[in-house]
């Protein structure tokens, strides 16, 4: 019994096989055919994939980003939210600052556990040190950190010392790990982990080497860094155990005048909402797309299946069954269409791996690269649409020449 | 009604004997069909008109007629390539239009080969494919190389004789062109392409040979040589052959001659090889 099911197992596949076979020839047979069939399936699932790529690499960005700052709730000068979180994606170093003294007042509200200050600042144009025209620069609390301080303890050991720094997962470390910005040098001990986000590009020092640093540049530098005299750029708060974060950034901004504190799901709120709006106008475009290629498909596959009736009615007469017919016919624009789409996916994926760049800076927001397990599943998904797509517009098409009287058929 | 059996053939027409004939079953049986083509906006064609036709196995039916008596439509639905308006179609006892599309077709698979008027030969394909594609599109979907038995049980392979592509270079050979295997067809004349479709009739050992105006665009020596194949085809295998033609020389070829005229279906005199 087991014997039967085997070989009528074998045969079912050999039969499959044979008719993939005859797909690839007839495919081959016709050319242009088949070369718009590709594109189709090219474009479709180019597009869904860099979509998917983009957007999703930008949400996860976010959520990285939001991750490596470990703090429940941000505060920064009132109206500087969005400042403070292009600084932090973006390197866009913010302008505004809030007075040091708040960091008291902030640490006093019930249920925040820690309160720790930042300074956002930014290298000189173009400085020696770096590949980018602005290095951005965090300065943090040794004291008090609790975002970048649980990582140098854990990788490096120990804290930060004085004219000590690390870098994002883009910089660069020179051979002797000494940068220099506003002629002071620095030993550079490690890197983080990437998040896709300008934190990748950025440096971390400590306050006492960013002051130092500020000191020696009115000497050493072209430009002398400027850091205000008892300002921050934001602070970070976690909050204590069992305590609500929104309770307590609502409690921060009901008593600590001219901040806002933002929960850390709520950051990045503009960028969300871009991300968000571009996800949106891709779908569209992508639905758009999908339409197109769906009525150009049908369009084509109906000529090829009217053009091919009486090879389709000899087919029947030899012996293929409606459901061969259909199959055939399917499978001939399938095949052709895994090329097709096979080709969109990789070079979306290389395309969007090289330019990752000038897209994030094109389109203003970051994202993050995805992993070997979510990127195959993006492929996975795009050249699945792009099948999908093909097959469904060539099930039309095939239904129909299957379904015609096989002598209507020779007839013409 | 028209009605032409082996009987009617055997009484009235004196030339006709059938020398394969060697028992009395019936491989093609019809009663009562009758095809009418409908179409909108026009009036509809009547192709058929209440034919009645035996066949018995081992026959060479040679159907003869004018453009448009409805030859063509007979033996399509003889094939269940076309489903009759009104009748029942046997073929070997079975009730075509009873079974399912697939069933159908694999009956037309393994019992039924397939000569047509037109060129019917895949281009995509070499002429040592398309004399093996009905196999592949068979139930068992005999690949290139696995064996295929001479006499298989049910007229179908098993293991311990040649393989499918020995026994396709066999037919090539046996319609002269064992030379033209891996050729395509667009490098084939007319006739050698019409020989090709031959050979890809035989491959599946068919017990029912279909053949319609099989040498109509062929020249005079041509057109002898493939009817030559036929009737050495018919003498070698016993298969059944219904021909259609409008050519009223070819009848010497059959065992039995019908006239066709007007969906009508009588037998005719003169005939045939003896």
């Amino acid at each position: 019994m087991s014997q039967i099911i085997r070989r009528k197992a074998a045969s079912g596949l050999v039969k499959i096989g044979r008719v993939i076979v005859l797909a690839l020839r007839n495919a081959a047979g016709d050319p242009v055919r088949s070369w718009l069939i590709a594109i189709c399936a090219f474009v479709i699932a180019g597009f869904a994939v860099s979509t998917a790529i983009v957007v999703r690499g930008g949400q996860d960005s976010l959520r990285l980003a939001a991750s490596r700052l470990g703090a429940d709730v941000v505060v920064v000068p009132r109206g500087a939210a969005t400042e403070v979180d292009g600084a932090l994606l973006m390197g866009t170093v913010s302008r505004r600052w809030m007075p040091r003294s708040d960091l008291a007042r902030i640490a006093a509200v019930k249920g925040v556990a820690v309160a720790s200050p930042q300074i956002y600042l930014e290298s000189l144009s173009h400085a020696s040190c770096c590949a980018v025209s602005h290095m951005f620069i965090v300065a943090f609390d040794p004291r008090t950190d609790f975002t970048v301080e649980p990582w140098l303890r854990r990788q490096l050991g120990g804290t930060l010392g004085l004219q000590q720094a690390v870098g994002g997962s883009q910089v660069t470390v020179p051979v002797n790990h000494n940068v220099m910005l506003y002629g002071y040098t620095m030993w550079l001990r490690g890197k983080l982990e990437p998040t896709g986000t300008n934190l990748d590009q950025s440096l971390f020092i400590t306050l006492p080497t960013a002051y130092a640093m500020a000191r020696s540049s009115s000497t050493t530098a072209v430009k002398p860094l400027v850091i205000p005299k008892d300002r921050v750029s934001s602070v970070m708060v976690k909050v204590a155990p069992g305590s609500d974060p929104a309770a307590v950034a609502a409690a921060i901004t009901r008593s600590v005048p001219g901040v806002n504190a933002v929960m850390r799901p709520q950051m990045f709120a503009a960028y969300r909402t871009q991300i968000a709006g571009l996800l949106h106008v891709m779908l569209v475009v992508l639905a758009l797309l999908l339409a197109l290629a769906l009525v150009a498909l049908v369009l084509l596959l109906s000529m090829a299946a009217h053009e091919r009736r009486r090879e389709l009615g000899v087919l029947r007469a030899l012996g293929a069954s409606r459901g061969v017919v259909v199959v055939a016919l399917l499978a001939e624009a399938l095949v052709v269409a895994c090329a097709g789409g096979l080709a969109g996916v990789a070079v979306a994926g290389f395309g969007v791996s090289l330019l990752h760049t000038p897209i994030a800076a094109h389109l203003g927001i970051p994202f993050v690269y995805p992993s070997g397990g979510a990127l195959a599943a993006q492929v996975a998904a795009g050249l699945g649409l792009a099948l999908v797509a093909v097959g469904v517009a060539a099930a039309i098409p095939a239904l129909r020449a299957s379904g015609e009287e096989p002598a209507v058929a020779m007839r013409e | 009604m028209s009605d032409a059996g082996p009987t009617d053939a055997g009484s009235s027409d004196t030339a006709m004997s059938a020398p394969k004939v060697n028992d009395c079953r019936l491989m093609v049986s019809l009663r009562g069909v009758s095809k009418v083509y409908e179409a909108p906006r026009s009036l509809p064609v009547v192709a058929l008109r209440d034919v009645d036709l035996d066949v018995a196995a081992g026959e060479f039916v040679v159907v003869t007629g004018r453009s448009a008596a409805g030859k063509t439509t007979l033996l399509n639905v003889i094939a269940g390539l076309s489903r009759p308006s009104a009748g029942v179609v046997l073929v070997d006892g079975t009730d075509l239009w009873g079974l399912s599309d697939r069933r159908r077709s694999r009956l037309r698979n393994a019992d039924m080969g397939f000569v047509f008027q037109f060129p019917s030969l895949l281009s995509s394909l070499t002429v040592l494919q398309n004399v093996l594609l009905p196999l592949s599109l068979g139930p068992a979907g005999w690949p290139e190389g696995q064996r295929v038995d001479e006499e298989p049980p049910g007229g179908h392979g098993g293991d311990g004789g040649p393989s499918a592509r020995d026994r396709a270079e066999k037919l090539l050979e046996l319609v002269g062109l064992g030379s033209a295997a891996r050729s395509y067809p667009r490098r084939l004349s007319a006739g050698q392409q019409q020989r090709v479709v031959i050979a890809r009739a035989l491959i599946n050992h068919p017990r029912l040979l279909l053949a319609d105006e099989p040498t109509s665009n062929l020249d005079e020596e041509t057109e002898a040589e493939i009817m030559e194949l036929l009737g050495r085809v018919h003498d070698e295998t016993g298969a059944t052959i219904v021909l259609v033609t409008h050519a009223a020389d070819l009848v010497r070829r059959g065992t039995r001659h019908l006239a066709m005229a007007d969906g009508r279906l009588r037998p005719a005199v003169g005939l045939a090889r003896g």
